[in-house]
């Protein structure tokens, strides 16, 4: 029979007891900006990729389709472990050292140089010091960056094709350039559309870092992963870690209305559904791609 | 098909010739929808072209600014070549930056407006002058609201397209295109998609501008024709089928088919 720690629950639910664990700190720090380096660095490809593929230039549209095509069709656990250890391996690129600091509080970091998957297996059955390993991090921020790219290509490019023609005929009339045009008179409109679809992408994003747990990316799930090593209580540390996760996309609605709300009031336009709805309509419940 | 042509060139001498149309076609697929099109324009001069739906008259009209492509021939717009370069006797398309700066000196008004509806009147006049003539913000401001009192629209310069009337925000965009000071305004059906009580206040702006710009019109209406225009143009299935000044084309005349569509359009 297992027996069921509500102690364990309650300290690594209660953030002042849980930040004590400074794995779960750093998870969270870890967490939350990963979700969002690598969600602008998927709408910046994104808009690349959506103009690519509206491009007149055949090898614009090529590489754009290619680029969705292939990371749309793998998984991104694979993606992640190839952009980590593949090219780590073959040297492309060489992921900066680890980072070992020591759990008492104001000890000063130091710096262990490693490049080898095998010190990073090491290094992470030591059980006392937290061990960052920045190349994961990094690694997993591009991984779900380019792979957050492909899906968001198809989002702009809804969005840009939402807009009438028209706009950019007049645009163009008046003396402005594509890129003028795009700029100034197409994307910001296009942003009303592209805004709703962006946001449930970045509450996926936010679950979606949970995958770089299997890179030892230090996120909060790893962290919740290691400290499960220790003590071995799974149902108290993963309801606890579920529910971090909880809110932050909580939060995350909260301000996505709230953004919303702004972009319309401009124009005037009528307001999206409301904090309610969007919480409990199960529309960010689509889970990772 | 080619009979003695003299060669093209990427420039004419006469000034006073503002729009050059030299043997345009046009396909959409396999429908031909311009056929060898001639016409010129000159400084100062109104041209209304009239023809029914589908005669081309629209494609034309959008040609002339290079929002439509041609497939042969030559539009002249200022003396220079629109939209191609030539080289070894072929067109090539022109680049963005190129074409831009020739549409400048174009100014387009649209049968749906096409304001642009994040941004305000007087934001939708100025947008242009300040980002492609790099005109300061406040003297375009100024210049701005010099041109909504002229449509008449002063008091409304803060608010938004969808604010205003169909009316209202056919004079915006024709406040908008005069913004950028141009040299020829072109007008693709500007009362079109109006209300019958609202096509006078903007056919009113047409006619004062008509004194003083050279303008082609694309338009069905022949009051605005007969009072406004030096020169009429009917086109019919993808042909100029006759020209001629307001009195004689719509009194006397020549083509049929210009008779049938005056009946039909007149009652």
């Amino acid at each position: 029979m297992y027996h069921f720690d509500w102690a364990v629950l309650w300290q690594y639910l209660w953030p002042p007891t849980a930040f004590q664990d400074p794995l779960i700190r750093t998870g969270l720090i870890v967490t939350v900006v990963v979700s969002v380096v690598a969600q602008a660095l998927g709408v910046i490809l994104g808009l690349f990729a959506a103009l690519g593929k509206m491009s007149k230039f055949v090898p614009f549209r090529v590489l754009a389709e290619a680029y969705i095509w292939y990371f749309r069709g793998t998984p991104l656990l694979v993606q992640m472990a190839l952009m980590f250890f593949g090219l780590g391996v073959t040297h492309i690129y060489d992921f900066p050292d680890i980072l070992v600091c020591a759990p008492a509080a104001g000890a000063p970091l130091l710096t262990v140089s490693a490049h080898s998957v095998q010190v990073l297996c090491n290094a992470t059955t030591v059980d006392s010091p937290l061990i960052l390993i920045i190349g994961a991090i990094q690694a997993g921020t591009l991984a779900l960056g380019i792979n957050e790219g492909a899906y968001m290509a198809e989002i702009v490019r809804a969005g840009i094709e939402s807009i009438d023609p028209g706009q950019m005929e007049a645009a163009k009339s008046l003396g402005m350039t594509f890129a003028m045009a795009m700029r100034r008179i197409v994307l910001p409109q296009a942003a009303k559309v592209i805004v709703p679809p962006l946001g449930n992408e970045f509450n996926n994003m936010m679950k979606t870092t949970s995958l770089m747990e299997y890179i030892s990316a230090g996120e909060l799930f790893f962290a919740f992963n290691q400290i499960n090593t220790r003590l071995f209580q799974p149902f108290e540390l993963f309801i606890a870690a579920s529910m971090y996760y909880l809110v932050l996309t909580t939060i995350w609605s909260v301000i996505q209305v709230r953004i919303e709300a702004s972009l319309g009031e401009r124009k005037g336009m009528e307001r999206g559904p409301g904090m309610f709805e969007r919480i409990f309509s199960g529309s960010f419940g689509k889970g990772a791609h | 098909m080619s009979t003695a042509q003299p060669t093209p060139r990427t420039k004419l001498d006469d000034s006073s010739i503002i729009v050059k149309a030299d043997r345009v076609n046009k396909y959409f697929g396999r429908l031909h929808v311009l056929q060898d099109i001639n016409m010129e324009v000159h400084k100062n001069e109104v041209v209304v072209i009239l023809g029914p739906s589908g005669s081309g008259k629209s494609t034309f009209l959008r040609c002339i600014n290079h929002i439509e492509k041609i497939n042969s021939g030559h539009i002249y717009v200022n003396g220079h070549m629109i939209g191609y370069l030539e080289r070894n006797g072929r067109l090539i398309e022109d680049n963005d930056r190129n074409i831009a700066r020739q549409r400048a000196e174009i100014g387009m008004v649209f049968q749906r407006f096409n304001l642009f509806p994040h941004l305000t009147a007087l934001e939708n006049v100025i947008e242009a002058p300040v980002l492609v003539r790099r005109t300061p913000d406040e003297q375009a401001r100024a210049e701005g609201m010099r041109l909504l009192e002229r449509v008449g629209l002063a008091d409304k310069h803060d608010k938004f397209p969808n604010q205003l009337s169909g009316g209202q925000q056919q004079r915006v965009a024709i406040a908008r295109a005069l913004a950028m000071k141009p040299s020829l305004m072109l007008f693709d059906e500007p009362t079109s998609a109006l209300d019958p009580e609202m096509i006078g206040e903007v056919l009113d702006v047409m006619k004062e501008l008509a004194h003083e710009m050279t303008m082609v019109v694309v338009s069905h209406e022949m009051g605005f024709a007969r009072a406004a225009a030096h020169r009429l143009i009917f086109m019919d299935a993808g042909r100029i089928v006759e020209e001629g000044t307001p009195d004689t084309f719509f009194d006397h005349p020549r083509e049929d088919r210009t008779r049938l569509f005056l009946s039909q359009i007149l009652h």
